[in-house]
C-alpha cells in the first residue's frame, strides 16, 4: 500500500479527488489536463485543483466617478470571476451611460443600475465594496463616507488633498476596519517591487538617498492656480451638477471647461505634485522602509514657474529622521520612462520606471533577471492583491495607513515649493516647526454641506 | 559606520530619456479673474478688499484664500461679515478656520444664532473642526434641530470636540434622535470614546459598551466591537465562566464552553 501510494503522482492526485468528488465536470481546467495526458509527453503543471475550488467570493461592486482611468480600472475588475459589479454613481450623465453600457454589454443583461448622488450607493446594504475614480478633490471625501459606510474600497490617487485630510483618511479606515487599497499600482509591479526588493533587502548597503520623479508640479506651486473661468450658464442638474461636482472645493462660478477636463491648473482640483508623487513617494518610502512615518525637513530647490500655475523644474530635498534623503525632482533621470524611482546605497544604485527596464550600478548587475515574462498590467495585479484582502481582512500594500505617511510628505514638500523656503516637520505632532503659515496649509477647509468627519485637525 | 554627509552623483543620462508629454499650452484667464496681482498684497490691502463694497465677489473670494495663509486678528471680523453671503460663505470659512487667533471662535459661536440652512452648517463644522469646547452646548440643542443637516452638523461636531461634557450630549441624543441623524451621533460616540480613551479609559469603554448593541448602524457597532475585543474579554466572563447563551449555546453541543442545562 504504501508502495502504492508512493506511485500516485501529484496530478494522479488530482485526479483522483476529482473523480471521487465528482467535480470533473466543474473543473474544466482539471479536465484539460487530463485530456491532455493522453499522449502527453511533458508534465503538465498549473494550479491544483482542490475539492472546495468551486467556492468563490462574490463581492458586489458599485463604482464612483469611473471615467477614463475609472474604465480602465473597471475592465481589470470585471475580468475577475469573485466580482459582480451592480451600480455606478457619477455627477455626469454621459459617464454613467457610458459604464452602465460596458458593464451589461459585458455580462449580457440590463442590470447595472445608475444614480446621480454617490450618497445613494453608500447607504445600500447590498454593496460590498467599491471602486472609486472621481477626480482629485472627491477622494478624499468620498473614501472617508465609504469607509463609515463599511465598505472596502479601491480608489484611485492622489487620495488628498491636504494633510489633515491624509490623517482623517487613515483614522476612518482604520476606525472603519476596512479594506483600502490605493490606485499606486506599481506596488505589484515587476520593476518596482525589484528595486525595492534591493534596497529593502541591504543590497545596495547603508541606504543613503531614495529620489522619485514628481514630473511637473501642477496648480499648487504657483500663484496663478487660483484664479477663475469666466462663469457660463449652469447646466440641468441631470447632465453635470454643478453642486455635487465642485463638491467640498470652494465654490466659484460654472465654466464648461472644468468638467471636460480643463481643471488640471487650478489649485482647488488638482493635487499639485502628487499626482506622480503619491506613486514615486511611496515607492520610496516603502525603498526606505518608512512607510510609516515622513522626513523632518523639506528644502526645496530652483523652481520654474511658468506663470499659469505650472513648474518647469524643481528639486525638493527632505530628510528623514535617520538622515536618508528622499528627493522629489522632476529632471536629470536615466530615461527609464515616467514615475521613475532611483534608490541609492554605500554599495549600489538602482533606477527604475513605467517602461519597466531595470539600470543598476555594475556591481548588481548579476542580480537583475534578463529572462522576459509574460506581459501583464500591474493594475490587474493590485486589484488581485486588493480582493484577496478583502477576503483575508489584512491591509494591502496600498492601505490607508501607508498612502496617508506618503501624501502627508507629499504635501509638505509641496507646501515647501509654495512658501519657497526650507520647513521642519515633526511626524509625532502633526505639524511645521515654527512656521506658522505652513502650519495653516495644513488642511483646505470644506465648502458646506460637506464636512470631514475627523479627530486631527490643525488645530 | 554612519552614511556619508553627500549622497552619490546622479550619474548623466545614459540613453534618449523619455521625452515629458507635451501639454497643450493653457487659454489665459481673463484678467478680471486673474489671481495673481491679488495673491500678491500683504495683508492690510487684502484685508480693505475684503471689506470694500465695491470689490468683486472674485476679489473678496481670492482675498479670504490668501488671508488663510498671512491673516491676522485684523482679517477676522471682514471675513466673519460674509459668513452669511452664499457664494463668499465658504471663502470666508476657508480664511478663519486656520487662523490660530481666539477671536475666530468667537466670531463663529457669534454667527451661529443668526444663519439657517446650509450657512450655519458650514459655522458648524468650522467650530467642530476648531474643537471648540465652550461651543458644546449650543451645539447639543442644535442635535435636535428640525433640519437634519443641521441636526447632523451639529452631532458630528460635537464629536470631534470630544471631552466628557461632549460624551454627555452625544449619549443624551443617543437615545432621542432618529435616522438619519442617528447615525451620526452613533458615529461621533465612536470619535468622542477614541479621543477619551487616553485620558479617561473607563468612560470611553463604557461609550463603547454603548455602541455594540444591535439598533446601532452595522459600521459603528463593528468598530466598537473591534475596540472592545482589543481591550480584552468582556467583563463578565472575567468574574466566572458562565455558560454561553443565544446562538453560542445552541451550538455548544459537546457542552465544552459551559455547563449544559439539565434536562
Amino acid at each position: 500500500m504504501a508502495e502504492e501510494k508512493k506511485r500516485v503522482s501529484r496530478r494522479g492526485f488530482g485526479k483522483t479527488i476529482a473523480q471521487a468528488s465528482g467535480l470533473a465536470a466543474a473543473a474544466p481546467m482539471l479536465a484539460a489536463s487530463q485530456a491532455a495526458d493522453q499522449g502527453a509527453t511533458r508534465p503538465v503543471v498549473g494550479p491544483t485543483v482542490v475539492a472546495n475550488y468551486g467556492m468563490v467570493d462574490r463581492l458586489r461592486f458599485g463604482g464612483i466617478g469611473l471615467g477614463g482611468r475609472g474604465i480602465h480600472d473597471l475592465k481589470q475588475l470585471l475580468g475577475d470571476e469573485r466580482v459582480q459589479f451592480v451600480a455606478i454613481a457619477d455627477v455626469k450623465e454621459s459617464a454613467r451611460e457610458n459604464v452602465k453600457s460596458l458593464v451589461d454589454r459585458y455580462y449580457g443583461n440590463n442590470a447595472c443600475q445608475m444614480c446621480r448622488d454617490p450618497a445613494d450607493l453608500l447607504a445600500r446594504k447590498d454593496i460590498d465594496a467599491l471602486l472609486i475614480a472621481t477626480s482629485d478633490r472627491w477622494h478624499g471625501p468620498m473614501a472617508i463616507w465609504a469607509a463609515q459606510a463599511g465598505k472596502d474600497m479601491y480608489i484611485e490617487k492622489p487620495a488628498t488633498m491636504s494633510i489633515m485630510e491624509s490623517y482623517a483618511l487613515a483614522d476612518n479606515v482604520r476606525r472603519y476596519g476596512i479594506v483600502y487599497q490605493s490606485g499606486c499600482q506599481r506596488k505589484n509591479q515587476y520593476a518596482f517591487e525589484f528595486a525595492v526588493g534591493l534596497a529593502r533587502s541591504g543590497k545596495l548597503g547603508r541606504l543613503l538617498a531614495v529620489h522619485a520623479d514628481t514630473a511637473i508640479g501642477l496648480g499648487t506651486v504657483d500663484e496663478g492656480g487660483h484664479s477663475w473661468w469666466p462663469e457660463e450658464p449652469e447646466p440641468d442638474p441631470r447632465v453635470v451638477d454643478w453642486d455635487k461636482w465642485l463638491g467640498p472645493c470652494l465654490w466659484r462660478p460654472y465654466n464648461s471647461r472644468y468638467p471636460s477636463g480643463g481643471r488640471g491648473q487650478f489649485w482647488d482640483f488638482h493635487a499639485g505634485l502628487l499626482e506622480w508623487a503619491s506613486h514615486t513617494v511611496a515607492m520610496a518610502q516603502w525603498a526606505a522602509d518608512m512607510e510609516y512615518t515622513e522626513p523632518v525637513e523639506y528644502v526645496p530647490e530652483g523652481g520654474e514657474f511658468r506663470g499659469d500655475g505650472l513648474i518647469q523644474r524643481y528639486t525638493i530635498t527632505c530628510r528623514y529622521a535617520n538622515g536618508v534623503k528622499l528627493i522629489l525632482r522632476n529632471h536629470s533621470w536615466m530615461g527609464m520612462g515616467s514615475c521613475s524611482n532611483r534608490f541609492e546605497g554605500t554599495e549600489g544604485w538602482v533606477e527604475t520606471g513605467d517602461s519597466g527596464r531595470i539600470e543598476v550600478s555594475p556591481n548588481l548587475k548579476s542580480l537583475v533577471p534578463t529572462r522576459l515574462g509574460r506581459r501583464y498590467d500591474p493594475t490587474g495585479e493590485h486589484i488581485r492583491e486588493f480582493l484577496q484582502c478583502i477576503r483575508s481582512r489584512t491591509a494591502p500594500r496600498a492601505n490607508a495607513e501607508v498612502t496617508a505617511h506618503t501624501h502627508v510628505a507629499s504635501h509638505a514638500a509641496s507646501i515647501a515649493a509654495q512658501l519657497n523656503r526650507k520647513l521642519t516637520w515633526d511626524p509625532a505632532k502633526r505639524m511645521f516647526i515654527g512656521d506658522e503659515e505652513a502650519n495653516r496649509m495644513r488642511s483646505r477647509a470644506y465648502r458646506e454641506p460637506w464636512r470631514l468627519e475627523a479627530l486631527a485637525t490643525s488645530m | 559606520m554612519q552614511p556619508p554627509a553627500q549622497t552619490q552623483q546622479v550619474p548623466a543620462q545614459s540613453g534618449a530619456a523619455t521625452p515629458k508629454p507635451a501639454r497643450p499650452p493653457a487659454p489665459k484667464v481673463p484678467p478680471e479673474f486673474d489671481a495673481l496681482p491679488i495673491w500678491k498684497m500683504d495683508a492690510p490691502k487684502l484685508v480693505a478688499m475684503v471689506k470694500d463694497p465695491n470689490s468683486t465677489v472674485f476679489q473678496k473670494a481670492i482675498a479670504c484664500k490668501r488671508l488663510s495663509i498671512v491673516g491676522g486678528r485684523e482679517a477676522v471680523q471682514p471675513m466673519a461679515a460674509l459668513l452669511s453671503d452664499p457664494h463668499l460663505a465658504c471663502y470666508a470659512r476657508f480664511g478663519m478656520e486656520p487662523n490660530p487667533d481666539p477671536s475666530v471662535d468667537e466670531a463663529f459661536r457669534a454667527a451661529l444664532p443668526k444663519l439657517k440652512g446650509r450657512l450655519q452648517v458650514g459655522v458648524i463644522h468650522s467650530i467642530g473642526f476648531r474643537k471648540d469646547p465652550k461651543a458644546v452646548s449650543a451645539l447639543g440643542k442644535l442635535i435636535y434641530n428640525s433640519d437634519p443637516e443641521v441636526a447632523g452638523a451639529a452631532a458630528a461636531s460635537v464629536g470631534m470636540i470630544g471631552g466628557l461634557q461632549a460624551a454627555k450630549v452625544l449619549e443624551a441624543a443617543l437615545k432621542s434622535t432618529k435616522a438619519p441623524v442617528f447615525a451620526v451621533v452613533a458615529r461621533a460616540c465612536l470619535l468622542c470614546a477614541e479621543s477619551l480613551m487616553t485620558s479617561h479609559r473607563a468612560r470611553a469603554l463604557e461609550i463603547y459598551n454603548g455602541l455594540i448593541s444591535h439598533s446601532m448602524p452595522e459600521p459603528v457597532r463593528l468598530a466598537a466591537l473591534r475596540v472592545l475585543n482589543a481591550n480584552g474579554p468582556a467583563p463578565e466572563y472575567t468574574k466566572k465562566w458562565p455558560a454561553p447563551t443565544g446562538a453560542a449555546a445552541d451550538a455548544d453541543t459537546s457542552g465544552f464552553l459551559g455547563r449544559k442545562p439539565e434536562k
